[in-house]
């Protein structure tokens, strides 16, 4: 980094400027698309432009530190929870290759063995014997036929308690040490906890009520989620990927003052993101859906620059590779029931309405096009008695939202948040299981969401996918299954309008777009920084770019060096 | 050690919008039966309490002067049973609420949870609109799966509906599930069962604390009871009993408490923990008109 003071006469108040260059600067603002430096000033952009003609036209510190970068808007992931971070703090045993937030490669765990000896390494580190071994992101779908049970487990430790959750986060495995401390037995009658041929169980814990049997590990796992480290490791996931904003969608219930401060006094000025937290109506409204309203009304008026307050979710339907999720005729393609409903349809709109009068913005999960017939039905009622301008209340996940239904959105003034990342990570289930090929290439419909004027954004439901948006642009751009389809390649979108998805797509979603979402004068001075050029490469390697890190607020933050 | 109340029984009570739960709990809540009942509650905008009988209120709980709790459920249920195994030794059994949409018989999965014991799954309709529900294309399946998997079926609004249609319900109802199906409405006593901590008389089974109308009988154990007499007991149950509990001994486990339980159509046998000196001993509770002496010969079956 070489500092050069350049001359100048200072437009404006005195705080000091500082000046990027970049290799170029895509600002996705289409005043000024493109330039090869910026001006930072108070945390937020002051101009873009060329760095010889910022510095005489605004003075300050030139930093070379990011001369041969590509700029772009911070990444903003309108879909994300607290948890992405916090699991980190438990050890990866998942198939699949994943980067932790400290730059580490886990590499995934294909076997059994690579599952015990991953267990056995993490366990020597352990000092606590009374400690559990906490891991997490098992996919037993990847050994169809044969099933991790306790007696690998035991062959990890046969003293210390170890609690395996699955990557669906409904299921855990445990070993024989940790059934023994917390008394499950051949007599233990709950559903939910299978006996092998000898009668005991076989370690699996499926659902919550079974896994709670694993007692102090299951507390163990739940509540370090909400520690002071999850919030700082969330930061660090964040900025390795590029990602300057994102959500805590539901996660925290925001009526908890310790929550509450917990987040508005870790995220300072040295915080690598801003968070939008979303209160998670469905299950916290102890005193009514009003009185929660008001509340969170209140709640705004602690938000920062850095964690805003004034959203709410609510839930209609599961997932559709859980089969919980509502569907249509002629519903699942392997036969299954429909889904649940986590609102009942008839009371639906008399939730919604508290929220939409109290001036709040409601996103509301909904992944089965049932589900977001009774989304549309509810807010139209709601809209009619108690019309709001510019509302966006958002549709979340829209995974088979028809055409007609996206016709509908954009006559009641809502967004879409379109799941992309599926295509990828569950895309060929879909196509062969779930919902079958025709219905599969229709899903995630982004095309059609813009065609048809819907404000989109596109996500990664952050930890169920990875957090990373360029990964959820590659997605969206190319639509691959990991068999090798292109899976609806009409649904296809391109690469401006990917990144335009993930930067001022969700920062409009979060109402945030005066403040982030481009590199715009007056806005936040939020920045991801790449290697390559997302115009450039080639739109199959999008995912493949490397993040150098991020500017947040003037600052940089330079990711993790990733080690192998 | 403890005897009868170990194990906190947990109760849930589920049907869909409607269906009467609201005032099904504002009833135990007023009128628990001499039992201290923690009610479990999405929202405490529902519940109604005479202001005389409110003791203490915090954010999550309101205590009650008759020895009744409410609490409001934490988004995470583990949390919401840690708070109320924190009030065990001051009340004698759990009813948890599902929500209009919920599936009780999945929420009765955390009575296995360490402290608690699953103490049936009540499920209440709404004589007027149920048939109508159970074909909604949004809800069918979901109404449907509630009534199916219940073990006490009660049918409310007893007062505005028809006999013709408190009758045609009970119709359907026999083809769509094998729950018992009262009317509403139904005393505290007898749709949770007896009070663990009822007296029972030792010696020959004896009538005792009679619900209005409602025939309670109960038989002290005087030693392990046989695998086989279990089974005959379980096969030739009068059809009015809706409740019976026992903790008794088993000869093939006798230093096992084995817990024998009826809640409307659903008998479990299940071991909870070691034996520990209490009394053997089984109560039931049956339907207005059930023979005594019938009930009499069934308990004398345990031997």
């Amino acid at each position: 980094m070489s500092d050069t003071t350049a001359t100048g006469t200072p437009t404006g108040s005195a705080s000091p400027t500082t000046i990027f260059p970049a290799r170029v600067v895509h600002t996705l603002d289409p005043a000024h698309p493109t330039g090869s430096a910026v001006a930072v000033r108070d945390g937020r952009f002051l101009a873009v432009g060329d760095a010889a003609d910022l510095a005489t036209t605004y003075g300050g510190t030139i930093d070379d530190t990011l001369a041969d970068k590509v700029l772009l808007p911070g990444f903003v992931e309108a879909h994300s929870h607290r948890d992405s971070g916090g699991i980190w703090q438990f050890t990866y045993v998942g198939y699949e290759a994943r980067r932790g937030p400290n730059g580490r490669l886990w590499p995934g765990c294909t076997t059994f063995d690579a599952v015990v000896d991953r267990l056995r390494e993490a366990e020597r580190l352990l000092e606590d014997p009374d400690e559990p071994l906490l891991a997490w992101g098992l996919d037993p779908i990847f050994w169809p036929g044969d099933r991790l049970d306790r007696r690998h487990l035991d062959a990890v430790s046969t003293t210390r308690r170890i609690f395996v959750i699955h990557s669906n986060m409904h299921l855990a495995t445990v070993n024989s040490a940790l059934m023994e401390a917390e008394g499950i037995t051949p007599d233990t009658a709950a559903e939910g906890v299978p006996k092998d041929g000898s009668g005991w169980p076989t370690g699996e814990l499926q659902e919550f009520p079974a896994m709670a049997l694993a007692g102090k590990a299951f507390r163990s796992f739940f509540g370090r989620q909400r520690s002071d480290e999850s919030v700082r490791l969330l930061g660090n996931v964040g900025r390795n990927v590029g990602v300057t904003t994102l959500t805590d969608l539901g996660t925290s219930n925001l009526l908890d003052d310790a929550i509450v401060r917990q987040w508005t006094g870790l995220a300072d000025e040295t915080f690598p993101l801003r968070v939008a937290m979303f209160h998670g109506a469905l299950m916290s409204a102890p005193d009514g859906d009003e009185a929660c309203a008001a509340d969170l009304v209140e709640l705004t008026r602690k938000s920062t620059d850095r964690i805003r307050f004034g959203n709410v979710k609510l839930l209609l339907d599961g997932s559709i590779q859980g089969g919980t999720a509502r569907l249509r005729w002629p519903g699942y393609h392997h036969g299954g029931p429909n889904g649940i409903w986590l609102i009942a349809p008839d009371q639906f709109a008399e939730r919604l309405l508290p929220y939409h009068r109290a001036g709040l913005q409601v996103h509301t999960h909904a992944n089965g096009d049932e589900a977001v017939d009774v989304l549309l039905d509810g807010l139209e009622q709601v809209q009619v008695a108690h019309p709001r301008p510019d509302h966006r209340h958002t549709v979340q996940h829209c995974q088979l939202t028809t055409p007609g239904q996206y016709r509908r959105m954009k006559a009641l003034g809502m967004c879409a948040n379109v799941f992309a990342n599926h295509t990828w990570f569950w895309g060929d289930q879909h196509h062969d299981i779930t919902v079958g090929p025709d219905r599969a290439a229709r899903m995630n419909a982004a095309r059609t969401a813009l065609d048809l004027g819907v404000p989109l954004s596109i996500h990664s439901d952050s930890p169920v996918s990875p957090l990373g948006s360029l990964h959820v642009a590659w997605a969206a751009v190319n639509r691959l299954t990991p068999s090798g389809r292109v899976l609806g390649p009409d649904e296809r979108i391109t690469v401006a309008e990917a990144l335009h998805a993930i930067t001022m797509g969700a920062a409009w979603q979060l109402r945030m777009e005066d403040q982030i979402g481009s590199i715009t004068p007056q806005k936040f001075a939020d920045c991801a920084v790449l290697d390559a050029d997302p115009f450039e490469v080639d739109p199959v390697e999008l995912r493949d770019i490397p993040v150098w890190g991020t500017m947040s607020g003037g600052v940089l933050h330079q990711g993790s060096p990733r080690s192998a | 050690m403890a005897t009868m109340n170990t194990r906190l029984p947990l109760t849930v009570i589920g049907g869909y919008l409607g269906a009467g739960k609201t005032t099904l709990l504002n009833r135990l809540l007023a009128d628990p039966d001499g039992q201290r009942i923690a009610v479990l509650v999405n929202d405490f905008g529902e519940i109604d309490i005479d202001g005389r009988l409110l003791d203490s209120a915090t954010d999550d709980v309101l205590r009650l002067a008759n020895g009744c709790i409410c609490c409001t459920m934490a988004d995470n249920f583990a949390e919401t049973l840690d708070t109320v195994r924190g009030f065990a030794d001051r009340i004698d059994r759990v009813v948890v609420e599902v929500s209009g949409v919920g599936q009780p018989h999945k929420v009765a999965q955390w009575g296995h949870s360490p402290g608690f014991s699953p103490d049936g799954i009540v499920v209440l309709v709404d004589p007027l609109s149920i048939r109508d529900r159970a074909t909604d294309r949004y809800v069918g399946e979901t109404v449907l799966g509630q009534v199916a998997r219940a073990d006490l079926v009660v049918i409310s609004r007893t007062d505005v509906a028809s006999p013709t249609d408190l009758e045609a319900t009970e119709a359907w109802l026999s083809g769509v599930t094998d729950a018992t199906v009262l009317r509403a409405p139904v005393p505290a006593g007898v749709l949770l069962g007896p009070a663990p901590r009822a007296a029972v008389e030792k010696g020959p089974p004896s009538e005792q604390r009679p619900e209005p109308e409602h025939v309670t009988i109960s038989r002290r154990l005087d030693g392990p009871v046989s695998r086989s007499s279990i089974d005959t007991w379980t096969r030739a149950r009068p059809s009015g009993v809706v409740r019976a509990k026992g903790l008794i001994r088993v000869d093939d486990r006798p230093a096992d408490r084995t817990v024998l339980q009826i809640c409307g159509s659903s008998t479990t046998v299940a071991v909870d923990g070691p034996w520990d000196d209490g009394d053997d001993a089984v109560v039931a509770i049956a339907l207005p008109g059930t023979p005594r002496a019938a009930l009499v010969k069934w308990l004398n079956l345990l031997g």
